[in-house]
């Protein structure tokens, strides 16, 4: 199993949220996050006083699947969430040694 | 050995369930009451067959089977627990736990809930003297069996020994007590789980009433509160309706958990909407209608458990004068005792209905609240407010100057609401009254959280409040037109009464009525119809939207127009997320809307992009290209391109220039070339324009006014714009080449040279060092002013904005736009205008990531950068 962590651009989240589903992603875990990266906070003045944006919002999505079907919802997340600018995101793939369903008991694949 | 005590108990808990069977089925209105009393028939049954109870000495140590707290007051729910006291007249016998065990333990076997307690005479007055939690369940005691004498001489020495004595401290202990647990479990009128006996407007509140009652008037059962004249007949009754319908609740809520539970979770409310048959009606879910009931019937509760305090002056540690300093400036009303507001009699209504509105604005004026009389008589004589009254301009206008009056902690508004006058002024407000959204997001009723959105909007103006947004307090203060916001604020989700359909322009429709009615200015009833039909637009926009790209901020800055409402519609955004609940608003939500209103400001402040003529000039221009598609594929084709330009190209360019672009645009896609142009005699034959379109790449204005230079074509002006699909349309206005003759010739070799130089096979920095030097030469000497270059990262949220002044000299475009290109920077936006010899060249660009270059050393090297590229002066 690998863990898929997303951080993307939050106008996006419903475009990756739909293209996930085509593939038959059922479940994820979306969290309001800040941060940056290349894309650097920037600044806004009003009357004045400035405003500074260090942490930019973004969005992260967290996904366990199956080894085998990493590469494809990488592939999914990446279509969907590019813009071709900068801030577009980052995707990091980890694995993950064991999952359990809560409920029942099922574990490993049977529990994602 | 207990075998008659376990068939008592086993008959008692089969005649339970055939209680509980009825009731759920609709036919047991009186279920408290009769369950109590099953358990009074164990009781009795169980002291005349007890075996132990003989032996113990009766005679000299008789005693008494008393029940208290909720099973004294014969208010026993499904699985409330049975609270029991034995009470001796003498030193508790050692013999008693033996009773206990045949009494009490059968009950325990059958699943109830029962604590006991043993206790003489002496040690029952001596613990409640010194322990109210011990006291306040004897005020409820009842008498079930035994030996009535020691009951009463309980109640009567508990009267004058603790109660008459020290009733002050007991009710202030009650109050304060009461406040701790509202507190800690919340607001049930408001809450999305609502605790039906703790939280405030529970039915504790209805007990310490009971209590206090008791403790200072000596009632004896509910009902005398309304014979001693605590509450009136009409109060009595709707006391009544609601605890009785959170007792059915209650109750039902016990059944579906199988246990004692007080807090009604999410995930029981569908289940007891449908035990209690509520249906589907106007598009509103049946859990959404019982919850909005249960809200309400919590509310009356709430506000008559506050309103009985206030009366009796038991409000806790606030120490009124019992005469006010205040006094009313309005004929017919009065400050009376405790500082409350009233009318100086019914027959003053009567005189001058004006006082309904009249009484409110003088307590918002004067931070007092409404007498409990007061707010008897406006529901009273609500019926004065009529359609007359409610369009009458001095109502209006007090209205108004109720809704813009500061109120960082006393609500008028609310007072408004809760005694249904709002409801009459403004009838629009019954159909979202406990109007209740089922789910985790919307925490209030619409009617709660359109007054929270008010106060909200003017706690801003209020003393700091860190959890509020410092801008918008600023905001705030400075606006012009508060009270548009604040109608605006007040009638925002209106429209949620109606079913289904998009409630803001529902709402819209609504409002128009409304403030028509009310007599507002044309202009002023359009402003507050844009803010509620747009209060979504800013936070969908900035969740949903690209902020980052200048296009967003410039088709919502002109679809707002106007800056003034821009800011309304900021204000209104952050207090309507704010009153929504913590799922709406956030840090990161807070972040993302300031930012993005912020850059659409920015839009408005400069004016050009977004003014309603700019709108219209564009929207004309867009119509124009349209018209001449030839054919509907063309039209659409046209209709995509026109959604690439960017906003300053489609303003500033002419529409027939537009549309001549467009086919070059079209050329060079057939072509497959590096570029195409596009060469026009001016009228005056002095000058050429030279339209060049091509891919967009770093350094292209730098090359072709490299090339044109080489080739002594002297330029004149120039506007370069960018296409969001990477296409670039560069105008250059030239000097024609010396020899009009050979022009033609001329040209083909600028075109060459430029293919070669964006092909990159022409050296252009090579070719041109050698001409430059020819040219220093031929510079005049006369005194000119030193070069300025400015760099600006203020007027834009998306550009850096360089401006050059210089004198005009061969080469300058060249050398100022191959420094930028050095500079790793990409000019989006370029306008060079000279005069006589004076030029300024004014360039939007940004870095090779898309972003402003805005850090102190970025700036100082381009500056540095250009400067080293103009000729010493």
């Amino acid at each position: 199993m690998k863990k898929i962590e997303a951080i993307i651009k939050p106008f996006k989240l419903d475009d990756v949220k739909e293209a996930l589903n085509k593939i038959g992603i059922q479940g994820m875990t979306v969290s309001e996050v800040k941060g940056y990266g290349r894309q650097k906070g920037h600044k806004e003045i009003y009357r004045g006083a400035e405003y500074a944006v260090d942490f930019i919002p973004k969005i992260k999505i967290e996904i366990v699947i199956d080894t085998d079907r990493a590469d494809q919802v990488v592939e999914t997340i990446r279509e969907a969430a590019n813009t071709g600018k900068i801030g577009d995101g980052k995707i990091f793939v980890m694995p993950v040694e064991q999952a359990l369903r809560v409920r029942t008991g099922e574990t490993g694949g049977d529990a994602i | 050995m207990n075998n008659v005590h376990q068939q008592a108990a086993g008959e008692l808990q089969q005649k339970t369930q055939a209680l509980i069977a009825r009731f759920l089925k609709g036919k047991e209105p009186d279920f408290l009451k009769q369950h109590a009393r099953l358990l009074d028939d164990y009781f009795r049954q169980a002291f005349e067959t007890s075996m132990v109870g003989p032996r113990m000495d009766i005679g000299k140590n008789p005693y008494a089977i008393i029940a208290l707290g909720g099973y004294g007051r014969e208010e026993q729910c499904i699985h409330s627990d049975v609270d029991m006291l034995f009470l001796f007249k003498k030193k508790v016998p050692k013999e008693a736990e033996n009773l206990i065990q045949e009494i009490i333990y059968p009950l325990w076997d059958i699943g109830l809930d029962v604590g006991y307690a043993t206790r003489s005479l002496k040690e029952c007055l001596a613990l409640g003297g010194k322990d109210y939690e011990v006291l306040t369940p004897m005020l409820d005691a009842r008498f079930v069996c035994g030996w009535s004498l020691i009951y009463a001489n309980l109640l009567e020495q508990l009267r004058e020994g603790i109660i008459v004595k020290k009733s002050r401290k007991i009710i202030n202990w009650l109050v304060e007590n009461n406040e701790l647990r509202h507190a800690h479990f919340g607001d049930s009128a408001y809450l999305l789980e609502p605790n039906l006996k703790e939280g405030q407007g529970g039915l504790r509140d209805y007990h310490t009433m009971l209590w206090i009652a008791r403790i200072a008037f000596n009632a004896k059962q509910s009902r005398d509160l309304e014979y001693l004249g605590l509450l009136s007949h009409e109060e009595f009754q709707t006391l009544n309706r609601s605890i009785a319908f959170i007792w059915g609740v209650r109750n039902r809520m016990h059944h579906v958990c199988r246990r004692k539970c007080d807090q009604l979770h999410f995930e029981n409310q569908v289940k007891l909407a449908q035990s209690l048959n509520y249906k589907r009606i106007n598009g509103q879910q049946p859990v959404e209608r019982f919850m909005g009931e249960l809200h309400g019937q919590m509310e009356a509760l709430k506000q008559q458990h506050l309103m009985f305090l206030h009366e009796l002056g038991y409000e806790k540690r606030r120490k009124r004068k019992r005469k006010s300093q205040k006094k009313s400036a309005v004929d017919g009303l009065e400050v009376i005792k405790w500082g409350m507001l009233n009318f100086d009699g019914p027959e003053a209504i009567i005189k001058n209905p004006e006082l309904l509105m009249k009484i409110f604005e003088e307590s918002a004026r004067l931070k007092i609240p409404l007498s409990a009389e007061a707010k008897r008589l406006v529901k009273e004589f609500s019926h004065f407010a009529d359609n007359a009254f409610r369009a009458s301009e001095p109502v209006v206008k007090s209205f108004e100057r109720i809704l813009v009056a500061p109120a960082p902690k006393f609500n008028v508004l609310n007072e408004m609401l809760n005694t249904g006058f709002l409801e009459k002024f403004i009838p629009e407000f019954h159909s979202v009254h406990n109007r209740i959204q089922y789910d985790e997001y919307h925490l209030y009723p619409v009617d709660k959280h359109l007054l929270r959105t008010v106060q909200t909007v003017k706690k801003f103006g209020t003393a700091k409040d860190s959890s509020l947004e410092p801008l918008c307090e600023k905001i705030y203060r400075k606006l012009r037109r508060k009270k548009l916001l604040l109608w605006a604020a007040l009638l925002h989700d209106i429209g949620k009464g109606e079913s289904e359909e998009d409630h803001s322009i529902k709402g819209a429709e609504i409002v128009k009525t409304v403030l028509k009615q009310k007599g507002l200015a044309p202009a002023d009833i359009e402003t507050v119809i844009f803010l509620v039909q747009e209060h979504l637009l800013l936070i969908k926009t900035a969740t949903r939207r690209d902020i980052h790209d200048e296009e967003t901020a410039i088709s919502c800055a002109r679809k707002i127009k106007d800056i003034e409402r821009l800011k309304m519609l900021y204000l209104l955004t952050v207090a309507d997320s704010i009153a929504t609940g913590p799922m709406a608003w956030n840090d990161w939500k807070a972040a993302l809307l300031r930012d993005f209103f912020l850059k659409t400001v920015n839009v408005l402040e400069k004016g050009e992009l977004a003014t309603a003529q700019a709108v219209e000039v564009v929207a004309q221009k867009k119509r124009e290209a349209l018209r001449s598609a030839r054919n509907p594929g063309e039209k659409k084709k046209t209709e995509a391109l026109l959604g690439v330009m960017s906003p300053r190209y489609l303003l500033y360019m002419p529409a027939d220039e537009i549309k001549k672009h467009i086919k070059l645009y079209r050329d060079l896609a057939t072509d497959n070339s590096e570029f195409i142009w596009e060469i026009e005699h001016a009228a005056d034959a002095n000058t050429r324009s030279v339209t060049i379109c091509a891919q967009d790449r770093p350094g292209l204005i730098s090359k072709i006014a490299g090339v044109f230079t080489l080739n002594n074509i002297d330029i004149l002006d120039v506007q370069a714009f960018t296409w969001r699909n990477n296409i670039a349309l560069d105008i250059f206005k030239v000097k024609p080449p010396p020899d009009p003759i050979l022009e033609d010739e001329k040209w083909n070799r600028t075109a060459t040279n430029l293919g070669a130089a964006l092909s990159d096979e022409l050296d252009l920095a090579d070719a041109l060092r050698k001409k430059v030097r020819v040219y220093r030469n031929t510079k005049t000497g006369l005194d000119k002013k030193p070069h300025q270059v400015t760099v600006d990262n203020a007027s834009s949220s998306f550009f850096t904005i360089i401006e050059v002044f210089t004198y005009d000299f061969p080469g300058l475009l060249f050398n100022v736009t191959d420094a930028l290109y050095r500079s790793d920077l990409n000019i989006w936006v370029a306008k060079i205008a000279t005069k006589a010899d004076q030029v300024v060249d004014v360039f939007y660009v940004r870095d090779v990531n898309g972003q402003k270059v805005d850090l102190p050393d970025q700036v100082s090297n381009i500056k540095a950068a250009i400067m080293e590229r103009l000729p010493a002066s």
